[in-house]
């Protein structure tokens, strides 16, 4: 039995249709399916669609992001400890 | 009931109590049908379960909360605390009332999924709900980690939670008079945060959660930054250049962080922060 590889190129076929699917991207008017339910719609096998799933939910965005999310939370939580502990010098400038 | 004592419910919350949880519930294991999919409900991950007994606890402190930096709070994360007191639960079912019990892993099933949603096991059992900013909140505690343990147990089930905690009276000001609340200013979907939502006839109503996103904030310093990381630095040609990205302040952060694996698993905190609802502010000296 060998190492399970994903296809690039089933991956980039079916990446946006499975993220959307999937509860990645969440939305009020539905639960998200699960691997196996996504499998079923798309006519795909169930390890297919996780490999599929996880590979493109750490795709979704650029390693800049996490750059973002650095400064992010930074920012806010130095805007909150201004606020609560009323010590407006602590803002982020 | 099985031979269960009648007071099986009642010995297994105290126990739970005594052993650290400020709350405790039990909720029905075939509840979670109406909500998640297989393989995420009770009797997929144990044949014949019939209740789920959620404990919930070891909340930030004050402290934490107003702590000037974001990496402090990610480091008192300490989901292991609350996640001891399942496992005694477990022990105690097994052992003094002679029914299966299995405590629900922390970790993933694949990918970043979970086995069970805790956060579905802590409403299902009463003990909170669910907040716009996501996670569910109780009403006393607000913000707090859960544990939960599957049982084939026939406990008595408590009823879900009536009155949310979310949204608090000042969120319902607030978007009365601003259109927002405070975790969806810190954190707005459509400008490159996390949630959307709205205050619906005075209830929370979550319309977006991008997830992925989530991950990059909740998980900077951990596995997703790991790989994306290590995938620019497979890339990189020059050896010094690909140096500065693997001996670099991310890199070693990530590290860390990913060998401290149990006590730095959560990154980020920021729509709980500015809850009123997560832990309230109280005046402290």
């Amino acid at each position: 039995m060998t190492f399970f590889r994903l296809d690039p190129e089933v991956y980039a076929r079916h990446k946006d249709e499975v993220l959307r699917l999937s509860n990645s991207f969440q939305t009020i008017e539905r639960r998200g399916l699960s691997d196996r339910e996504i499998a079923e719609r798309l006519g795909l096998d169930e390890r297919t669609v996780t490999e599929i799933r996880v590979v493109a939910e750490r795709d979704c965005y650029p390693l800049d992001e996490w750059e973002r999310a650095i400064e992010f939370k930074r920012k806010a939580c130095a805007d909150w400890a201004a606020l609560a502990l009323k010590r407006p010098e602590l803002r982020s400038p | 009931m099985s031979g269960l004592p009648v007071d099986a419910t009642r010995r297994v919350k105290a126990l739970a109590l005594t052993a650290g949880a400020a709350v405790v519930g039990v909720a029905d294991a075939a509840a979670f049908d109406a909500h998640a999919p297989a393989p995420h409900r009770p009797a997929d991950l144990l044949p014949g379960a019939r209740t789920v007994v959620v404990v919930g606890g070891a909340q930030p402190r004050a402290g934490d909360w107003v702590a000037a930096s974001p990496w402090l709070l990610s480091t008192m994360g300490t989901t292991e605390r609350i996640q001891g007191v399942g496992r005694r639960v477990a022990q105690v079912i097994e052992s003094e009332l002679g029914y299966y019990a299995l405590f629900v892993p922390p970790g993933t099933a694949s990918g970043d999924a979970p086995f069970l949603s805790l956060m579905l096991a802590a409403e299902l059992a009463g003990l909170g709900a669910r907040s716009l900013a996501g996670p569910v909140l109780n009403r006393e505690h607000g913000f707090m980690y859960w544990s939960a343990v599957i049982t084939t147990a026939p406990l008595e089930v408590d009823p879900p939670e009536t009155a949310p905690a979310c949204p608090a009276p000042p969120c319902r000001e607030m978007w009365e008079r601003d259109g927002t609340t405070p975790c969806l200013r810190v954190c707005p979907a459509d400008a490159g945060g996390c949630l959307g939502g709205r205050i619906d006839g005075g209830r929370a109503v979550r319309t977006t959660y991008d997830a992925a996103r989530c991950a990059t904030r909740v998980h900077t310093h951990w596995v997703g930054g790991f790989q994306k990381v290590l995938e620019e630095a497979l890339s990189e040609p020059d050896r010094e250049r690909r140096k500065m990205l693997l001996y670099g302040d991310f890199m070693t952060r990530t590290l860390w962080a990913i060998t401290y694996s149990s006590t730095n698993v959560a990154q980020c905190f920021e729509c709980l922060r500015v809850c009123p609802a997560a832990h309230g502010l109280r005046e402290m000296r």
